[in-house]
């Protein structure tokens, strides 16, 4: 124990003795910790985040969005209102068993006032499906009626985010907000399911029926939606798929083969994808961390291979006051650990910069986890040792006179 | 003469030089006891080093037998030699030998470490050990903050922090000036006089080996004379008349 304290203090003094060069070593080391410990945070928060966004989208949910088609130039990009209708949702519930519930969606984001305050959020129009197909609960007031989407009833329901920025602590239900020019009352709130996968604020919106939304906040010909989303009970989803897509495929004349105009995907679909992505970048970043660990590894070689060189004098003094051969193995491994280490330390501390920023960029609770931090400790040193062994058995097996003699 | 500390029967040295081979030592019989300080003298490549290197077990013999208190180590292990180093023998090197930028106190706590000796402990015993050197001021300087002079003194302190019973110094004065050179031989003396340590000296002084009380003349490869000093030189006497 005491001399392994010894040899760490060793190696300490002779990293601090050529630090740029021990810190350009690092670099491979550091870059290497940062990828291995990006890793572990990232499988953290596939299993435990993206899992349980996703869920938070609503069980079972299929989405219909536009998609642009390369060939006709005309038509917009996805979610600017291209092909989709109210009908086509309509058809869905009406011709496609496996489904339960349909709703259409739109959205635009702009400014809305209360007499209160004013904030930028959502705003959304649907039909009275919505809330259960996204799986939000009403926690307060009630959901607009069918005969007030028919009528395009300027009423509305609210995200707690919403709320909060235009009522503060106030019961949002009974109060008028703005949504351009024109009011509209509060019929009742939503429940918070907090961020998406997607990293948008679920609670940050509005929602109105579509109508009174295509009537007033944002016009579009032919009843033109951006989304259909349904919802299908457990196990039917893939039938549900199929059969909206021979649906739309037919309403919307798309020939055998063609390229849709229309993307039917579903909640598992999302989530195979996220993990596809996730284990892409997974694999990305493992091998970056194993080219450069290796890198890293030897350079430290490198430093050590120089270090036992330059220090062969050194060790014929230590042999001949009584250091063995395992006392000077011990003491060129302890620093070779220790440069890594040094630079494992970095490495982590770029790990931390760059969850934090993908965090912010994502929209994920992405954080440096203990085990991120101790795998990347640890990765560090391991490597250290593993590329120190080589130069460690040459020094420790030096003959003593051969050591002394040497200038 | 079964209390030798030092015994060398025998012993050969051959170095192969090229196509040559280089007879360095030739059948060394040699009995050293126990607070014998022992000078060695001859010319340049007479093998003077090789049979220091031999009795500090940093090289060993192509023949013979040599033990170090009583104990055979001609066929010891490393390990074992690396042990006998440590516990036996205080080497000290004409040119000095401390690790750079480390403190003086730090290099005199080395042997100690190796011995597993607790920090506080070490600490305590090098800096008893440079106070009897003189140095108790200079524990903190590096060996360049310090003269030559103070660096063999600084060496010889690590020599003796372990109370080894064998000192070896091959030429400790070769790189010193002939007032220091009396100093470190004083206190060399003063070593042997007080604490019973047994000096094995090579030096080509004649002035210093006659500080001895014995005197080997070594000569290509042979002890030729080996006879007791008649009349051991004081040091401290010596470096006083000078001023
Ligand atoms: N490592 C070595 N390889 C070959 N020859 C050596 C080696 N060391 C010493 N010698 C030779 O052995 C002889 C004795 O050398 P050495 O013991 O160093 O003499 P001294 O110390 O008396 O000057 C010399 O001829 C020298 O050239
Ligand atoms: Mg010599």
């Amino acid at each position: 124990m005491n001399s392994l304290l010894t040899a760490l203090r060793l190696a300490f003094r002779a990293i601090t003795r050529s630090a740029l060069r021990s810190a350009l070593t690092a670099l491979g080391i550091l870059v290497g910790v940062a990828s291995v410990a990006i890793v572990v945070s990232l499988g953290r928060a596939a299993t435990e985040q993206v899992g349980s966004r996703i869920q938070s989208l609503g069980s079972n949910v299929i989405y219909v969005f536009n998609r642009s088609v390369a060939k006709s130039g005309a038509r917009g990009a996805a979610g600017t209102g291209g092909g989709l209708t109210e009908g086509d949702a309509r058809a869905i519930a009406r011709e496609v068993p496996s489904v339960s519930q349909v709703t259409v969606y739109s959205d635009v984001g702009m400014q809305v006032s209360s007499s209160f305050e004013n904030t930028r959020t959502k705003v959304v129009g649907a039909d009275v499906n919505y809330f259960d197909v996204r799986g939000y609960t009403i926690n307060g007031g009630r959901n607009w009626t069918p005969s007030e989407e028919l009528t395009r009833a300027k009423v509305c329901l609210i995200g707690t985010t919403a709320a909060g920025a235009l009522f503060e602590n106030m019961d949002p239900i009974g109060q008028t907000l703005r949504v351009g020019k024109h009011p509209y009352r509060v019929i009742g709130t939503l429940a918070s399911k907090g961020q998406s996968p997607f990293g948008t604020d679920q609670d940050d919106r509005i929602v109105m029926p579509i109508g009174s939304f295509r009537a007033r906040v944002a016009p579009s010909p032919g009843r033109r939606v951006e989304m259909i989303m349904a919802s299908a009970p457990p196990g039917s989803e893939s039938a549900a798929v199929r059969d909206m897509e021979a649906l739309m495929s037919q309403r919307h004349h798309i020939a055998e083969g063609a390229e849709a105009d229309f993307r039917v995907r579903s909640q598992a679909g999302f989530q195979k994808r996220q993990a596809e992505v996730l284990n892409i970048l997974s694999v990305l970043l493992l091998s970056v961390a194993a080219i450069a660990l290796f890198v890293g590894g030897v350079g430290v070689m490198n430093i050590m291979l120089v270090s036992v060189t330059e220090r062969k004098r050194e060790i014929g003094i230590r042999m001949a006051i009584g250091a063995r051969a395992s006392d000077i193995r011990a003491q060129f491994l302890a620093e070779a650990a220790a440069i890594a280490l040094f630079g494992g330390v970095l490495g982590l501390a770029l790990a931390g910069g760059l969850t934090f920023a993908l965090s912010a960029a994502l929209g994920w609770d992405l954080q440096l986890s203990r085990d991120a931090i101790l795998t990347g400790l640890a990765t560090s040193v391991v490597t250290g040792l593993l590329f120190g062994i080589w130069p460690a058995a040459r020094a420790a097996s030096l003959e003593p006179i051969e050591a002394l003699r040497h200038e | 003469m079964t209390d030798s500390i030092i015994s060398l029967s025998g012993v050969h040295k051959d170095y192969v030089s090229g196509p040559e081979l280089v007879h360095a030592l030739i059948d060394v019989n040699l009995e050293i006891a126990q607070g014998e300080s022992v000078a060695i003298i001859g010319q340049s490549g007479s093998g003077k080093s090789t049979l220091m290197n031999i009795l500090g077990c940093l090289d060993r013999p192509t023949a013979g037998v040599y033990k170090l208190g009583g104990i055979d180590v001609t066929e010891s292990s490393a390990d074992e030699r690396a042990l006998v180093r440590n516990r036996l023998i205080g080497f000290v090197f004409q040119g000095f030998n401390l690790l750079p930028r480390t403190s003086a106190l730090e290099n005199v706590e080395l042997p100690l470490v190796y011995r597993g000796v607790s920090r506080r402990r070490r600490r305590e015993l090098a800096a008893a050990a440079l106070e009897k050197v003189g140095l108790a001021d200079r524990a903190g300087h590096n060996p360049s903050q310090l003269s030559g002079g103070q660096q063999q003194r600084v060496a010889i302190a690590r020599a003796l922090v372990t109370e080894s019973p064998v000192l070896l110094a091959d030429e400790p004065t070769g790189n010193l000036d002939s007032r220091t050179s009396l100093e470190v031989l004083a206190l060399l003396q003063t070593l042997v006089a007080d604490q019973g340590i047994s000096l094995v000296l090579v030096t080509h002084e004649d002035q210093i080996a006659r500080c001895a009380s014995r005197i080997l003349t070594v000569s290509d490869g042979r002890v030729q004379r080996d006879e007791p000093n008649p009349e051991i030189l004081d040091a401290a006497e010596l470096r006083a008349e000078m001023g």
